[in-house]
């Protein structure tokens, strides 16, 4: 009879142990940045070339990508004041948004980027990652400088030598998703520039709505954004 | 003791072939999973040379009478009204009103850009290459009603059948189906994405039903190819306030 027991028991704790490893590493889910946790971001020591000047000629690309409904790429899709919706496969994670953005491709199944003599820049780069632990650790480079919305929370914009490196990690029981982004290019900032946002899962009957539409041809809209103070 | 010994070894080996059995429900539904995960691109099967040509050959929809009389030709609302003259060579015209941003309708067939299939816990996600994806959700809930859907790509639950992915939406905006079909927000579209035994060709079969606008279920399959393994995905650039967009592309110098 104890032998019986204790097959059963041994059976379900493994079950147990496995499945608990594989809900953190497993970050599915619909996720929503909440206010308080986007607003502390330190301000990055730039590098002196970057002057005010720069700063302003970089935010009037910005400004045009926005007027004319391109889509926007990293680091705006994951400020996004939408839910993402992140989705984990073998080989992929995907992360969807609802606001005008490209879709986010990190590959799971890949240990080096794709050449740079083949892969055209993007908005949103070329990323992969792995898990370190329960930290699965995203490594991006490939950044389009002159498409989408650049600019980087705190400050600096990305450039085609950007190096972004995010880490993924579960907290309370999976109900936060904290993810600490680091920015690193010689051209932009002196040091790495660090900070973290937290998403808070949503409920799993979360349905999604579309991304958000934008008309580059709706006039209120455009006299809205033209419009001085 | 022998025979609680005996109902003890029983119990467990009840318990362990229980797990396996399900184990074995879960794999194939896994194996499915695993076998569709990954890029796909859409084939051109006849050799007609372009996607348009492809579809004239489907069998056309069977409609009843109500469905004929809600037939009414289709337009992308992008396009310009064409100036119906012929180009110079050189001569670059103005085809589209070049918006960008709006995420059409009713996009649930596959174009030309690759169409990425991501099935993970509750849901199968499906994107492409730019902005918007398709949520599939196989968590077991059930579409709402009508009212509730928000508008767009209407509302799609999935199951897993022997590894295929069998997608049900309903909710769509009343628009053209291709091969003469029509749709409403109450017309069931059924997809059944089958990967063949080689694991590099899909083929995604589309069923509308709806016993208002089809006299039988209307159906026709799209064939892809496996992006590479080393494949990825990449990102479709469209800038509205880029004058070039709104052109065609330049004419060429014809041959005499």
């Amino acid at each position: 009879m104890k032998a019986g027991f204790l097959v059963v028991t041994f059976i379900a704790a493994l079950s147990g142990i496995v499945s608990a490893q594989a809900n953190a590493r497993d970050i599915s889910g619909y996720w929503e940045l909440t206010y308080m946790d986007s607003q502390h971001v330190p301000r990055p020591q730039l590098v002196p070339r970057v002057t005010r000047a720069v700063l302003d000629a970089q935010a009037q690309k910005d400004f045009k990508a926005v007027r004319w409904c391109n889509i926007l790429g990293m680091p705006a899709i994951m400020a996004s004041p939408r839910p993402l919706d992140i989705r984990q496969s073998e080989k992929t994670i995907v992360i969807a948004a609802e606001i005008n953005a490209a879709t986010r491709y990190i590959y799971l199944n890949r240990t080096t980027h794709i050449s740079k003599d083949i892969f055209d820049p993007t908005t949103n780069g070329d990323s992969i990652a792995k898990w370190e632990g329960d930290t699965l650790v995203v490594d991006t480079i490939g950044f389009d400088p002159n498409k989408g919305v650049t600019a980087i929370p705190g400050g600096g914009f990305r450039t085609a030598n950007t190096h972004l490196v995010e880490r993924y990690r579960l907290l309370n029981n999976g109900s936060l998703l904290s993810v600490r982004f680091t920015w690193t290019d010689p051209g932009v900032f002196r040091t790495p520039h660090t900070y973290e946002f937290r998403y808070a899962r949503l409920p799993r009957d979360y349905e999604a709505r579309l991304p958000l539409n934008c008309d580059p041809f709706d006039e209120t809209r455009t006299a809205f954004l033209t419009a001085r103070p | 003791m022998q025979v609680k010994l005996f109902a003890a070894a029983l119990g467990t080996l009840a318990f362990v072939f229980g797990i396996s059995t399900t184990l074995t429900a879960q794999r194939s539904a896994a194996d499915g999973a695993r076998a569709l995960e990954g890029g796909w691109v859409r084939l051109d099967t006849s050799g007609s040379g372009s996607f348009g040509g492809l579809t004239a050959n489907f069998a056309r929809a069977a409609l009843t009478p109500e469905g004929a009389a809600k037939l009414k030709p289709q337009r992308d609302p992008d396009d310009v009204e064409p100036d119906n003259r012929p180009h110079k060579a050189g001569e670059p015209y103005i085809v589209t009103q070049g918006r960008c941003g709006g995420f059409g309708p009713g996009g649930v067939e596959p174009n030309s850009a690759a169409l990425f299939i991501i099935p993970a816990r509750d849901e199968v996600l499906l994107t492409r290459e730019g902005p918007g994806a398709r949520h599939i959700y196989t968590d077991g809930r059930e579409h709402p009603p009508l009212s509730r859907i928000a508008p767009g790509l209407g509302h799609s639950t999935a199951t897993w059948e022997n590894g295929d992915l069998v997608i049900d939406t309903v909710g769509l905006p009343e628009g053209g189906v291709t091969a003469g079909g029509w749709r409403t927000p109450e017309t069931h579209l059924t997809e059944r994405y089958h990967v063949e035994d080689d694991g590099m060709h899909m083929r995604i079969t589309f069923t509308w039903t709806d016993p208002k606008i089809y006299a039988k279920p209307h159906s026709y399959s799209f064939q892809f190819e496996r992006v590479p393994a080393d494949g990825y995905a990449f990102e479709n650039w469209c800038d509205s306030g880029d004058p070039l967009q709104r052109q065609s592309v330049v004419p060429p110098e014809q041959l005499p």
